[in-house]
């Protein structure tokens, strides 16, 4: 269980008020009482990298926001299928392979 | 570690702006997080980092120019990416607006499958391949056969009138069921048609050789002839030769025809009238059946 100041401290420079501003943009979304959970802190060091080590600037970071979480959505989707197809007889998974090799066809 | 400033793809006596730069732009290649498929992402991504780290700091840099440290002066601890927690099943937190979730799953594949149900995403189930083996009779006139399956259920086969050796009968939905409301595959059933001792088949057309004897072929007859309906009379012409072809109109499969070759058979055992006629026999008519064979 860590707290926003806590959080502040495992990075060199990063304010409280820098990461409120995150929080309130929704960039970071802590549990209700305030709590990291460890995907918070993980995602607090990912936005510190954009903006301090990528000089990404800070119009730039939602939107890179928005494509790493649908990237990460489909990734999710795509485990599930293939979890799914998994459990298929071979013929079904066959057929499947061949229709995705035939879609990534030109 | 490799030479840092190798790594950066920089010159020994490079700007400090240099370096930030040429870090940078490594860096947003290699960010682990930016790169969820590529575990070599996060090796790489250290590399460049603990490069950066030590050239970015002019006193580790010039100690390391002289020397005195090496180009694993600056440790890193290690980190918890944030692509362990996006990659993990089940996570509700940070799913992209609007949201993927069961709906547009399912719609999805809805249209992939182009059907519609409820409940899950509808699959077809798989298809069940087998072969079956008809008599000719069956596969010329057309019959009913009873397949077991694999969970012992039975499956009535209908083949069709005049089907041929080697076609495939789909049977719809009658192979595994589908999943979550999808249909059920087919059923795949590959027909081989067993070779019937005198009936043959040419397309739609039954050909039968028909043995005669002798006696029938010169006075003529009326024989009983097989057609896949049961056996009809037929008149031989007197004077019929071996190699003549007789056509049963409609007596073949699905209104072809059958037809009828003769062939002359001697009787197997010795027959010594005939034998006898046919050494004193003077024809009427002197006939050499090989007239045309004869070398010009």
């Amino acid at each position: 269980m860590m707290r926003l100041d806590v959080i502040v401290t495992q990075f060199p420079d990063l304010e409280i008020v820098e990461l409120t501003g995150w929080i309130d943009r929704g960039w970071v979304r802590p549990e209700p009482d305030g709590r990291f959970e460890a995907i918070d802190i993980a995602r607090v060091r990912l936005i510190y990298d954009l903006r301090r080590s990528l000089n990404v600037a800070e119009d730039a970071v939602p939107m890179i926001l928005a494509l790493l979480d649908q990237v990460y959505d489909l990734r999710t989707t795509l485990k599930a299928v293939s979890a799914a197809l998994e459990t298929q007889p071979p013929g079904v998974r066959d057929a499947v392979l061949a229709a995705m090799a035939g879609a990534a066809a030109p | 570690m490799d030479d840092p400033y190798k790594l950066l793809g920089v010159e020994r006596d490079a700007s400090e702006a240099t370096i930030q730069k040429a870090y940078r732009k490594l860096a947003k290649l290699h960010h682990p997080d930016l790169n969820p498929g590529k575990p070599e992402a996060e090796a790489k991504f250290k590399q460049i980092s603990a490069a950066n780290a030590l050239l970015s700091d002019p006193e580790k840099r010039a100690a390391f120019d002289r020397g005195e440290i090496g180009a694993d002066g600056t440790p890193q601890a290690p980190r918890d990416f944030y692509r362990g927690h996006g990659d993990r099943a089940g996570r509700t937190k940070y799913q992209s607006e609007p949201s993927f979730g069961d709906d547009d799953l399912e719609s999805l594949f809805r249209n992939a499958f182009g059907q519609r149900s409820r409940g899950g995403f509808a699959m077809k189930g798989a298809d069940l391949h087998f072969t079956l083996s008809v008599g000719f009779i069956e596969a010329a006139k057309g019959a009913v056969k009873r397949l077991t399956l694999p969970d012992g259920g039975p499956l009535d086969v209908t083949i069709p009138v005049g089907l041929k050796d080697g076609a495939i009968l789909r049977l719809k939905a009658k192979g595994q069921p589908g999943a979550a409301g999808g249909p059920a595959g087919d059923a795949l059933i590959e027909i081989s048609v067993a070779a019937h001792p005198f009936f043959k088949r040419d397309g739609n057309d039954v050909i039968v050789d028909l043995p005669i004897t002798i006696q029938e072929a010169v006075v003529g007859a009326k024989v009983r002839v097989p057609t896949i309906d049961g056996p009809i009379n037929l008149t031989i012409q007197p004077r019929s030769n071996s190699g003549t072809r007789l056509r049963l109109k409609g007596r073949g499969i699905a209104g072809g025809h059958q037809f009828v070759e003769l062939r002359i058979v001697l009787s197997p055992s010795e027959e010594p009238a005939l034998e006898a006629f046919l050494a004193g026999w003077t024809p009427v008519h002197p006939f050499d059946p090989r007239a045309g064979m004869a070398p010009s």
